[in-house]
């Protein structure tokens, strides 16, 4: 009798589980191919902007500090070093995070994602130098996995609250900043760099300039595209994160 | 007896099937392979970016001679009716037309630094799917230490594949717009647009003649 109670508990944890991930699934996923998709004009505006004042503040701010900061540091940084050197030091960024994602793959029920995120890790960790290069991409056709807390806590129900800007680091919602934060302080513990604030300070630094090294003017031209940029940014940052959240089998 | 009068119409039907099953191929086949056509397109693109030629002349009409090229395989009416969304059927033909050579316009004077920056980067077919006359096919614009992805979001007009959209990095274009068209038009309505558009296409303008 105890035996067949635990089987059906098994059982309903089990369903509700996969209800959990049908539903999270079908929620997202705009697809391009359906006019549907397209008429859906609040596609990007489901998750409310009530503090739109404040994160235009910050989004100036924001701004501001790539024109005058970010841009020319990132600008002198590229001068110094090729291209194909900084994205090397992107992967070597990208490769630490691989564990955070692997776990969360697991948490959200994407085993065989959590799966490939490691073997990832440990691909380029050894044979791409300390994930200098991504010969897992390259070689083991295992393209990059993305997952998040954010993504995480939205597959277990959790709502987006509000959509956020954040100083210095963007656009983002309250859930998802708190998933940021707390990947962060997760992958700090195993970090080569956890001696010292400074030392933490210094290589997030060096990762945001090297990444936005990648990337020099790109933000001035879709800002200079934008009618406002403010939407312009809100808009982009929904349908990336829509894209890196859906994983069927055509977003591959 | 019966077995010898049955084996005729076997035949027939075994003949019929064939015809039906070769035609119905070929109806399949008569729908082109979008990558068969962008291969090409996207090459001449790409030739005509890399044209030395091209730098010689003024930007402006380097960025004209780069947009009839695109138009190959572009549909702007098509991408004016999207972004504008709902309110487009309310418009006159007058006013469709207008805004469809305002929003060229305004997309030939936003990618014109593209021009300069492009240095022989290739591009790669990744994969493409079809779902009836709608068809998307992706890319991959190889550059020094990034890729970037880039996807076309076709539509099927007679035996051409037209694009209507362009998604790169997972944001299109169109939707993106659309968002800040939809505030726009919610606001001061169509004529409002069209100012805004018009008032855009005059800054982007002025930064072609400074540089």
């Amino acid at each position: 009798m105890r035996k067949n109670f635990k089987l059906i508990s098994f059982k309903s944890v089990l369903f509700l589980l996969a209800t959990i991930l049908c539903w999270s699934s079908l929620s997202q996923g705009a697809d391009f191919l359906s006019d549907e998709s397209y008429e859906d004009q609040a596609a990007s505006m489901k998750v409310a902007d009530p503090i739109e004042p404040l994160n235009r503040a910050v989004f100036t701010f924001n701004d501001k500090v790539y024109i005058w900061v970010l841009d020319p540091v990132a600008t002198g940084y590229s001068k110094v070093l090729p291209a194909d050197i900084r994205g090397c030091i992107s992967n070597f960024f990208y490769n630490l995070g691989e564990p955070v994602r692997s776990v969360n793959c697991l948490l959200q029920g994407r085993i065989r994602d959590s799966g490939l995120a490691l073997g990832r890790f440990v691909i380029n960790s050894i044979c791409g130098v300390f994930g200098l290069a991504d010969p897992a991409s390259n070689e083991f056709k295992i393209g990059p996995i993305y997952a998040n807390l954010g993504e995480t806590l939205s597959v277990w129900g959790v709502g987006d609250g509000f959509y956020l800007v954040v100083p210095l680091i963007g656009s983002s919602t309250l859930r998802d900043f708190t998933g940021t934060v707390v990947d962060g302080m997760v992958m700090s513990t195993y970090s080569p760099w956890n001696d010292d604030a400074l030392t933490v300070a210094t290589a997030q630094g060096t990762n945001t300039v090297n990444r936005t090294s990648l990337r020099l003017g790109e933000y001035e031209e879709l800002k200079s595209m934008s009618f406002d940029p403010y939407v312009a940014f809100r808009n982009g940052y929904f349908q990336i994160r829509n894209k890196q959240r859906d994983h069927s089998k055509n977003n591959k | 007896m019966q077995c010898e009068k049955k084996s005729p119409s076997f035949i027939v039907s075994l003949l019929f099937t064939f015809i039906v099953v070769f035609f119905a191929h070929s109806a399949v086949c008569a729908t082109p392979d979008p990558t068969e056509q962008f291969r090409p397109f996207l090459e001449k693109v790409t030739k005509t970016l890399a044209d030395p030629g091209l730098k010689a002349i003024p930007k402006k009409d380097q960025s004209q001679r780069v947009i009839d090229v695109v138009r190959e395989h572009f549909d702007f009416r098509e991408m004016s009716k999207r972004v504008i969304g709902q309110q487009w059927r309310s418009l006159s033909e007058k006013e469709q037309a207008e805004f469809e050579a305002l929003f060229t316009q305004l997309l030939q004077y936003a990618y014109v630094g593209k021009i300069d920056e492009y240095s022989g980067q290739q591009v790669q077919f990744t994969q493409q799917r079809i779902k009836g006359e709608r068809a998307e096919v992706q890319t991959l614009l190889v550059d020094k230490g990034k890729s970037i992805p880039i996807s076309y979001i076709l539509l099927l007009r007679g035996n051409q594949w037209m694009a209507y959209d362009v998604v790169v990095e997972g944001v299109s274009l169109i939707r993106n717009y659309m968002e800040q068209f939809t505030e726009i038009l919610r606001k001061d309505g169509y004529p409002g647009l069209v100012k805004q558009v018009e008032g855009k296409i005059a800054e982007l303008e002025k930064n072609i003649k400074k540089t």
